[in-house]
């Protein structure tokens, strides 16, 4: 039972990073119907951005009370902005002229984006695993043979704070409504005199800036980096993207954490289990897209053509 | 862009990589017969994670080849390094290794090649160099299957019988019963075994499970890892459960090594010793590891070149040369070189000056003896392997490699 509990403990925090990455993907695909696949490296390259921001702020160890919380606020903003800048970037240049073109022109885009950015990441600090300064103490809370350490709280807790506000961000601020109504009907939306370039930039740079929040949970909590990381990864968010319900911002973080636990689970109770999770992992969305082709939580959109 | 500008810049770029082919075939056939320069193919990966300890290898072949050159050749012939490099992508590939052999296999001035380094390229080498009769001396590829057994013979698919694949270092086998071994010396009992489910890892895994377990240890479990994965939590998880004293790993620091060990301490598995093989054995894995690394024990197939009195002049010109100090394989591609060179040499010797024919320097490698190389005298058995492997194992400490000690598993 203990090691049932651990693995969840495991499963929900590997699955925190996989519902910030999704959230990325869900958000771009409900408002442009866009698989962005340079997201999940956008992601590695959050990370990087901390990794460069920790640098800067002379952390190189562990940190305690004040100074940690200080510069875990610092970094995760830093990093969240940086990529969302990175995220609005991708879409001016890469996607925007694209838009009306044939849906596999901007697919195909988002492929070459990711290999630039996997290229550029390592040129920038190399092709092998950068270690990542230990800055949150390893001791956490034991619970009747549980450990939850400080980390995995961390990992929980951002991801669960940062959806929470997103959620109430698109439900009631006016920028959330201009993206839910460009999500509806992208011209509908343009007549009632929304900008739709800055709504979806601001989508973009929203999306980007929770992998980048992700990059770091993921650096703090594995303690190294690569610049290959955001394509297995990546590849896991997207999946839950889908499972949950794509463009659905709840669904994406159901998605998440179901696999991250699914993963953990079948992990432990499967023999040679760590290579065969992935195919539990699938199997369960091909099962679950049979049964409700729109994914647990989505919808068909009721409103598109 | 319009379809018609799209469609002459995919003419230009085609154009373009076909004017970088030709100008490339044109440069490497000037070698020819008729200007008496004999090429010595080398492939190894030199770039992205495999650089660390390929660049050093590739060091190794390429003194060999001048010191040959220095030395002068019978008839005024002269070598040449044909050097190629199988991780273009940033880690070892097999496809790009085909690719290079083929190339060798075409030009008519390769008379030998030296590499691959990793098994799994070997495995996709051997099939071409097989089926020209071009002779192959490896370095550095441990998988047993490559020289012995039925395995070997699927790969020479065209002549099953004609082997022209030699290493000069130790295999597998031996690697994974020497860290099986060690680890019971160690008073090790309960392993969990953990490959990379690549040729490599696996089979030295595979060893490892098979020797430990009849030396009286038990293996508790077995996993392997996927290509790409970053959690390993849930599976040290799974095998802290069955409180093991050893972890082994089968597999390289570019397929997770670093992480693997990283994160055992995140999962309370810190304190417990971690082996591994030569895949280990890198300045990027302690990168990757951090302050984990410390604990690590990694067995090498290959001699600390330092410890063996026949390696001392080696190393001081290896320095002297590349102005740094050699890799773990440097005297291994310098041994492999020479050995390829003397078979030239004799080759040369008897045909009178003419170009000699691939199959006069296969037959010389064959039964190569007395030739003094680093590693000392080297003879080849009837699969192709090394009669005097040596191996070495290391512990690292305070991030650095420490020599523990050195074991010779001499067959003849």
């Amino acid at each position: 039972m203990d090691v049932f509990l651990q693995q969840v403990v495991n499963g929900l925090s590997l699955g925190a990073i996989y519902a910030l990455i999704a959230l990325g993907y869900t958000m771009v695909y409900g408002v442009v119907e866009l698989i962005n696949f340079a997201h999940g490296d956008v992601y590695t390259l959050g990370s990087f951005f901390s990794l460069a921001i920790l640098a800067a702020l002379g952390v190189s160890g562990e940190l305690h009370g004040a100074a940690l919380l200080g510069v875990v606020v610092v970094t995760v903003l830093a990093a969240m902005l940086l990529c969302g800048i990175v995220g609005v970037l991708i879409e001016r240049l890469a996607y925007r002229r694209l838009r009306n073109a044939p849906r596999l022109a901007p697919l195909i885009t988002a492929i070459g984006m990711s290999f630039i950015l996997e290229n550029v990441m390592q040129l920038w600090r190399g092709p092998s695993p950068v270690p990542f300064p230990p800055v949150i103490p390893n001791p956490g809370v034991t619970l009747g043979g549980v450990t939850v350490t400080t980390k995995e709280g961390l990992a929980i807790v951002l991801a669960l704070g940062l959806m929470v506000a997103l959620q109430l961000f698109i439900a009631n601020s006016k920028l959330g409504k201009a993206m839910r109504a460009t999500a509806q009907d992208r011209e509908a939306a343009q007549l009632m005199g929304i900008n739709v370039n800055t709504t979806i930039a601001a989508t973009f740079l929203i999306g980007s800036a929770l992998a980048g929040a992700a990059g770091f949970v993921s650096g703090v909590y594995y303690g190294t980096t690569w610049f290959f990381n955001g394509f297995q990864a990546g590849l896991k968010a997207f999946t839950a993207a889908v499972l949950g319900g794509i463009g659905n911002i709840a669904g994406a973080m159901l998605g998440g954490f179901s696999i991250g636990l699914i993963e953990a689970i079948a992990t432990q109770y499967i023999p040679a289990g760590a290579q065969w999770s992935n195919v539990v992992v699938f199997s369960v969305l091909v099962l679950v897209l049979i049964f409700r082709p729109s994914g647990l939580l989505g919808e068909a959109l009721p409103d598109k053509v | 862009m319009p379809p018609r500008v799209f469609t002459r810049v995919v003419a230009l770029v085609a154009l373009a990589s076909f004017a970088g082919c030709a100008s490339h075939s044109a440069q490497t056939t000037s070698g020819g017969s008729a200007d008496k320069t004999i090429e010595i193919g080398i492939d190894l990966p030199v770039s992205g994670a495999d650089a660390s300890t390929g660049v050093p290898t590739r060091n190794g072949a390429v003194q060999a080849i001048e010191d040959a050159n220095a030395r002068g050749l019978p008839d005024g012939y002269t070598l040449k390094a044909y050097d190629l490099d199988d991780a273009p992508q940033g880690t070892h590939d097999p496809g790009q290794g085909a690719q290079n052999v083929r190339q060798f296999v075409s030009d008519p001035a390769v008379l030998a090649v030296i590499g691959p380094f990793n098994s799994n390229v070997g495995a996709a080498e051997i099939p071409i160099t097989n089926d020209a009769g071009l002779v192959q001396i490896s370095p550095a590829t441990t998988n047993p299957g490559l020289t012995k057994g039925a395995a070997a013979r699927k790969l020479r698919s065209s002549h099953p019988d004609v082997n022209t694949y030699f290493r000069v270092n130790a295999t597998d086998d031996r690697v994974g019963a020497t860290a099986a071994e060690f680890a019971r010396t160690l008073g090790l009992s309960r392993a969990f075994v953990i490959d990379d489910d690549e040729t490599y890892g696996k089979g030295i895994a595979d060893i490892f499970a098979a020797v430990f377990a009849s030396h009286g240890g038990t293996v508790l479990g077995r996993e392997h890892l996927t290509k790409g994965q970053s959690d390993y939590k849930a599976l040290l998880t799974k095998a802290r459960a069955l409180s093991p004293d050893v972890i082994f790993f089968g597999g390289t620091t570019s397929t997770g090594g670093g992480q693997l060990r990283r994160q055992m301490v995140d999962v309370g598995l810190g304190k417990l010793p971690f082996i591994g093989g030569d895949g280990i054995a890198e300045a990027a894995f302690v990168q990757a590891a951090g302050s984990a690394a410390d604990g690590t024990y990694y067995i090498v197939a290959a001699p600390q070149t330092s410890k063996l009195p026949s390696a001392q002049r080696f190393i001081a010109a290896y320095r002297k040369r590349w102005g740094s100090d050699v890799g773990p394989y440097s005297a291994n591609a310098y041994a492999a070189t020479a050995i390829a060179i003397a078979a030239i040499r004799k080759a040369l010797i008897a045909s009178g000056g003419a170009f000699p024919s691939r199959a006069a320097v296969l037959a010389n490698v064959r039964n190569t003896s007395g030739v003094a190389t680093p590693l000392g005298t080297i003879r080849f058995d009837q699969n192709g392997d090394t009669t005097n492997p040596i191996l070495t194992v290391y512990e690292v400490k305070a991030g650095k490699p420490v020599f523990v000690e050195q074991v010779s598993r001499k067959t003849s």
